[in-house]
């Protein structure tokens, strides 16, 4: 009852945006409610058409956590937005593409299916991984005492920079990936036909997922990561090498970014130049979903976005009688980006702070 | 404290030269495959010398051989003899040949096209300096280990005889990438005569090119040897005196500029509507970001704003079918403009500065995707856009194509940059700067930095908007295809490069940034490359900008200021002083 008897004071900015968040809610509640009683004479989806959205949500969720991690380790760490880590990640998956043309073409794919995406993520997470060093190394370490805009207009650049190196190094088409069989077809989990690629990201992205929290919060690196993220010149005093285990922090989360590469491949079979922005963008807001700077928001948050930019574009539009709602799926990550980060900028774990 | 210096260790010396030069080469590599090199080898610098392409490849050597003996100061070492200095710029040459040769080798025997396209037989040939086979791999490492011995040479000269050699070499290199708009500016006149001493094949002529360097080159020594005394009789002239000149010049630019697209030509104008454009953003974001401190990624929403309100208001074609006059309907596109600014502001401004980035993206891909999506298409007209513009009228005259449109769009980057100034120097900016600062402290001040913020917005989008509707009526249509997130990062690097919060560095950022890359075609394709690279360098190397504002340069070499005054109170340690004197 406390904040009936001492009401916070209203300001104007306030009252805007209590006035935003109801619209929100009402438009969300209108929207789902006209979809799902197909009152406007909207197509209705099936309930298989339903479950299979949310599968694929959580599929492509699942690499937006990969990546969501790489941004909030970062973040947790040196308190600024790494923002060309979609480039890092595009980086990887551009190279898994030559590997997998390679693999592809020795054979060794079709003959031994499950070596071939060892060999494949592998390749990639170490070519991510060394992005993400020497983009420390070069553009990050010289800026650690700047005012806190330089970092961010210096990672802007670096993206633009990677971007375009890898379209002039490569060339600007799009090339489809040669997939292999053993990731084709569906398999059947308690009587779900399940797409075998998604299962595959899913499984691979928990095994990642569950191997960084290990390494995390069970290893001497992990407890010298937290320690810097804590204090940095404490960390240095306690004999810790701050540089070090900030290239380290990089360096997993090049890692963790290369393998999304490959997986996202694996559910859109397409590389190119420009595709690590969209998916960047998303898996930080991802990240800031769950409260930027926390490992296990960073998974949820990355679930989350990934189920309701696959359901959310048809539950909410289709209701009201807009055409083509697939063509506004980014416009819903973007929405939620920008109401996320104007309503809980501290996410969904995160706690409230100053 | 540079007296207690060690002696100079040859190896280490040696080693870090031979380390930048194999940078200096993998860069050549990294040009080459990317394709810059072959891309600039159609572009002459010195027609029958030097092209653009392997200058480029040239100058990054140039560079290593050159910064390789220079010693960072945390070594502690003395200064190298001049003997080593040589030897390392000449080491240096060496490594990049050897970086060099083996690509050119692997370039030459494998076919590597099918992953990397630019690594062909072309640019081998352009590499081994149009030469076969071992020839050609000599003729590679004979050129690096020249540029090794230049860089060499370099470092023996006194630097006051060094700067006006380097000012005439990139005077040389700078009028010969002007080509495009000289040569225009000549044969407009119609002075084929002078156009055909000046250049030939897009490249300066041997003898041009030697009249720009000797003139840069006396002029840079007159500079350095008898600068000072000019200056001081200068300084001695009387106030009026000065004043007169000053009118005088301010004059003549004047002239200049209302009869400069006569002199320029259609084309040349277009570029220059554009630049004018981008002029008139760089001044709206950069009173958003420069003066108030807020990073604004989705500037480009303003941009799209301004061109679809003047579009709607004034097509007939468009879903509301108006039609009304440019004129009348600028004023109604700038108070739709504040009012955006403020609703986009107003919600976001709690943000702290790298949040409130990525939320303006958010809303510019946002704004570009509903004007782009079927949803909308009845009012905005879809992929399609909306066509038939008409262009602004005053009185009978038409304002139609590029000379006409020039001298409005002049207008009002004057009347901006005039705005801008004022607002700078008025409470208003002083606030802004105080707010930038500490906006804690502002606050406390009594400073309401909620109000200023969105002012800030307002404005910053009044701007963007009128820049939009010139967009609108330059080229008849609007469509959402190149209203994307490149708008927004093209405005911001012409202000980082030129200065946040500087004037003069927006109006030189977009001439550099936005006008270069129109008249070469070459840099066009490595548009975005660059500006990531200016963005990425100025922020390493020079975080306030090519022509900065003074409060911002201060500001950023405060915190550096500071932490130098540590070291040297760490070294002071050294000598017995007490590092950290506590009163």
């Amino acid at each position: 009852m406390r904040f009936l008897s001492r009401p916070e004071r209203l300001t104007r900015l306030g009252v805007i945006l209590w006035a935003l968040r109801i619209a929100l809610i009402a438009f969300v509640v209108a929207g789902s409610y006209a979809t799902l009683s197909g009152a406007s004479g909207s197509p209705v989806l099936s309930p298989e058409g339903w479950r299979d959205l949310i599968i694929f949500g959580i599929a492509q969720g699942s690499v937006y956590a990969l990546i969501a991690l790489g941004y909030t380790l970062v973040y947790g760490i040196l308190f600024m937005i790494n923002f060309a880590h979609g480039e890092i990640f595009m980086a990887g998956a551009f190279t898994g593409f030559f590997v997998a043309v390679a693999l592809a073409e020795e054979g060794i794919m079709e003959a031994n299916p499950v070596l071939g995406i060892v060999i494949l993520l592998l390749s990639s997470m170490i070519t991510s991984m060394i992005v993400a060093v020497l983009l420390e190394r070069i553009a990050y370490r010289p800026l650690r005492r700047a005012p806190r805009l330089v970092p961010l207009i210096t990672a802007i650049g670096a993206s633009l920079v990677l971007q375009y190196s890898f379209r002039g190094i490569y060339g600007s088409g799009v090339r489809a990936y040669p997939l292999p069989d053993a990731i084709r077809g569906r398999v059947e989990i308690l009587g779900i036909p399940i797409l075998r690629s998604q299962l595959i990201v899913v499984i691979a992205a928990v095994l990642l997922m569950f191997a960084l929290y290990y390494l995390v919060e069970r290893t001497r690196t992990g407890r010298s990561m937290r320690a810097v993220s804590e204090d940095k010149e404490v960390a240095a005093l306690m004999g810790i090498n701050v540089d070090r285990t900030i290239a380290t922090t990089f360096a997993i989360g090049g890692l963790l970014a290369g393998a999304a590469g490959v997986l996202y491949v694996f559910i859109f079979n397409q590389v190119s130049f420009a595709m690590g922005f969209l998916p960047g963008i998303k898996a930080f807001t991802a990240a800031v979903l769950g409260g930027i700077g926390n490992i296990v928001g960073a998974m949820l948050g990355g679930l989350t976005l990934g189920i309701l930019e696959s359901v959310g574009p048809f539950l909410l539009l289709s209701g009201f009688g807009v055409p083509s709602t697939n063509q506004l799926r980014d416009v819903i990550a973007f929405s939620m980006l920008v109401i996320v980060l104007i309503f809980r900028p501290y996410g969904i774990l995160g706690r409230k702070e100053s | 404290m540079n007296e207690r210096r060690r002696p100079v260790d040859p190896r280490l010396v040696l080693k870090r030269a031979a380390g930048m030069g194999a940078i200096a080469g993998l860069v050549g590599v990294y040009l080459s495959l990317v394709g810059i090199v072959e891309r600039f080898e159609t572009r002459n610098v010195v027609t029958g010398v030097v092209t653009l392409g392997l200058l480029t490849v040239a100058i990054a050597i140039l560079v290593a051989a050159f910064v390789a003996p220079r010693l960072p100061r945390a070594w502690g070492m003395a200064e190298p003899s001049r003997g080593l200095k040589f030897a390392a710029s000449l080491l240096a040459g060496a490594a990049a040949a050897a970086v060099l040769v083996l690509f050119l080798i692997a370039v030459e025997s494998l076919d590597l096209r099918d992953i990397f396209p630019n690594a062909s037989p072309s640019l081998a040939r352009i590499l081994s300096l149009g030469m076969d086979g071992p020839t050609g791999w000599a003729a590679l490492a004979a050129m690096c280990l020249a540029i090794g011995a230049i860089a060499g040479a370099l470092h023996a000269l006194r630097s006051r005889d060094r700067q006006p050699l380097v000012a005439a070499m990139a005077a040389v290199l700078l009028v010969s990438l002007m080509e495009p708009f000289l040569n225009n500016v000549f044969l407009q006149l119609r002075q084929n005569a002078l156009a055909g001493f000046v250049y030939e094949r897009s490249g300066l002529t041997i003898p041009a090119a030697l009249l720009v360097f000797f003139v840069v080159l006396a002029v840079g020594a007159f500079e350095t040897y008898r600068g000072e005394q000019a200056r001081e009789r200068v300084d001695s002239l009387p106030e009026a005196t000065r004043r007169n000149v000053k009118y005088v010049t301010l004059f003549f630019v004047g002239v200049l500029l209302l009869i400069l697209p006569h002199l320029m030509g259609v084309f040349l104008s277009e570029v220059v509507g554009t630049v004018g454009l981008y002029i008139l953003m760089g001044l709206g974001l950069n009173i958003v970001v420069g003066y108030a401190g807020l990073l604004d990624l989705g500037y480009v929403a303003f941009f799209a704003v301004g061109a679809y309100a003047t579009a709607l208001l004034t097509s007939p074609a468009s879903s509301l079918g108006l039609g009304l006059d440019f004129w009348i309907a600028l004023p109604i596109v700038m108070v739709i403009a504040a009012i955006t600014g403020i609703t986009i502001g107003a919600p976001v401004l709690r943000l702290r500065g790298d949040y409130l980035a990525i939320v303006t993206l958010g809303f510019g891909e946002i704004v570009r995707i509903l004007l782009l999506s079927d949803a909308l298409r009845p009012i905005f007209g879809g992929a399609q856009g909306i066509l038939a513009i008409p262009p602004p009228e005053i009185g009978d005259l038409r304002l139609a194509g590029p000379v006409n449109l020039y001298y409005p769009i002049l207008a009002f980057v004057i009347l901006g940059a005039f705005v801008a100034w004022t607002l700078a120097n008025s409470r208003i900016g002083r606030a802004w700067n105080a707010m930038r600062e500490d906006e804690e402290v502002a606050a406390a001040t009594g400073i309401n930095t909620t109000n200023y913020k969105l002012l800030a917005f307002a404005i910053g989008a009044v701007f963007g908007c009128v820049a939009g509707a010139f967009l609108s009526v330059k080229i008849g249509v609007v469509f959402p295809q190149r209203l994307d997130i490149l708008v927004s990062i093209t405005v911001l690097s012409l202000i980082i490069l030129g200065g946040m919060g500087s004037i003069r560095g927006v109006i030189l950022g977009a001439f550099v940034l936005v006008g270069l890359p129109e008249l070469l075609r070459e840099f066009a394709e490595y548009r975005l490359l660059i500006y990531g690279g200016v963005l990425v360098t100025m922020m390493l190397l020079r975080p306030e900008g090519l022509l900065p504002n003074r409060s911002r340069q201060r500001e950023l070499h405060e915190e550096h200021d500071a932490e130098e005054t540590q070291y040297q109170q760490r070294a002071g340690g050294d000598t017995g002083a007490p590092a950290i004197s506590t009163p």
